[in-house]
């Protein structure tokens, strides 16, 4: 009979005992020396927020909504190639034209992490998910690259990544074959939680004026909240009842 | 009959003295001339590093194990900056050297593909996660916020360790 693989490591030796022993008595004499990380403070997971931006576009000029494209191809390290339709874009300048008035409107057009998301519906290995903060991501580890879910997203939200890639950053792994989209900045929010800012609103606010507003839909004392409940939100695209998490004030 | 056996005798001596140089030479030199035996992968130690997250043995055996459960922690549950963080492996073997020379997966050397190549084990990790420690090295001290913006997930030794690298 084949003996089961095994899964624990091999009993220490009576030297490794020793050193295991002469390690303890190092950490006694100075503690914290050994410790191979302090660990910076992760807020992690909050299974009770559903994370949401409020954009407001009369506060955001064109150059504003450029600036965001900027800074969000910076901060994940995707660039536009060629112009070409296959070209990774997490996150668009969408201008809207008032014909009657000439009015013109810009807003910067990303995944708006809708509570009922068509991607997930039609992904067939789970790969296109919801976080349980309510962060529409893509887990390429399980992406096929079939596509469905840009057919399925009415916002034209996720991009495929057609080349091979180098020198992508650490906080966003990116790679050929697979879908991706706005991750709302995910790794600063497991970092600071309430208080993480991501980048396109980053880029954007000045001071106390906040054209791009990050907070939790769900904390009715939170800012986006308040704003949402005295201002009001547009919902894209309402009558699809997708209750997406990004609203816009000021279309 | 007797003719077989010393024909066969006479292939078994050639047999043996077709493998006598092998023998003799050094295992070094067995390497070079791509046969014998390869010589077990030893990547340097981080010069900064007291010890892994888990003993060497551990790691050796089970280090794909634990990333693998990490990837998904990670993904699906936030759980960044931990201890079995793909990151911190890169960042902790792999940072870039004193001169700024960054070493690839590509390049034998690299700590993850010496003793892949040596298992013949082909990972895809690399194709999409970055196989090197080169945001960080860009960054100077003085903008510390991009600092702390490009060292989500590690931990404040390393940055602090970079920093100081980076003077």
């Amino acid at each position: 009979m084949k003996s089961e693989p095994q899964l624990h490591p091999p009993q220490p030796s009576r030297r490794d005992f020793l050193k295991g022993a002469a390690a303890v008595a190092t950490t006694l004499v100075a503690p914290g020396i050994l410790l191979y990380k302090t660990g910076q403070a992760a807020t992690g997971l909050n299974r009770q927020a559903r994370w949401g931006l409020l954009i407001d576009t009369n506060a955001l000029s064109e150059a504003d909504v450029d600036a965001c494209v900027t800074a969000c191809q910076r901060e994940h390290g995707w660039r536009v190639q060629d112009g070409s339709e296959t070209d990774a874009q997490w996150v668009r300048k969408v201008t809207l034209e008032d014909r009657a008035s000439g009015h013109r409107s810009f807003l910067p057009m990303m995944c708006q992490h809708c509570e009922s998301p068509p991607c997930v519906d039609v992904c067939p290995t789970g790969a296109s998910f919801k976080r349980a903060d309510g962060i529409v991501l893509v887990n390429k580890h399980t992406c096929i690259g079939c596509r469905y879910c840009m057919m399925a997203c009415p916002y034209k939200a996720r991009s495929f990544i057609h080349e091979n890639l180098k020198d992508q950053l650490a906080v966003a792994p990116r790679g050929k074959g697979t879908v991706e989209s706005c991750t709302l900045c995910v790794h600063r929010i497991d970092r600071d939680g309430a208080n993480a800012v991501p980048a396109c609103a980053e880029a954007v606010n000045r001071g106390d004026s906040k054209a791009i507003l990050f907070g939790d839909l769900n904390d009715p004392q939170s800012e986006i909240s308040r704003r949402l409940r005295q201002l009001g939100g547009t919902r894209i695209r309402a009558d699809l009842g997708l209750n997406p998490g990004v609203r816009y004030q000021g279309l | 009959m007797r003719i077989w056996i010393s024909i066969s005798r006479s292939i078994a001596l050639l047999l043996l003295l077709g493998t006598m140089p092998a023998g003799m030479l050094s295992a070094a030199d067995a390497a070079a001339s791509g046969f014998g035996k390869i010589a077990i992968p030893k990547p340097p130690k981080p010069a900064d590093a007291e010890h892994c997250v888990e003993p060497v043995a551990v790691m050796r055996r089970d280090h794909m194990k634990f990333l693998t459960h990490q990837r998904d922690a990670t993904v699906i549950d936030g759980e960044r900056n931990a201890k079995y963080s793909l990151v911190g492996c890169i960042d902790c073997h792999n940072p870039a050297s004193a001169s700024g020379e960054i070493i690839r997966y590509e390049n034998p050397q690299h700590f993850c593909a010496e003793c892949h190549a040596y298992a013949s084990v082909k990972i895809d990790c690399f194709e999409c996660h970055a196989d090197r420690g080169l945001e960080r090295q860009r960054q100077s001290k003085s903008d510390a916020a991009a600092w702390d913006r490009a060292g989500a997930g590690l931990s404040v030794t390393t940055l602090r360790r970079r920093l100081e690298a980076a003077e």
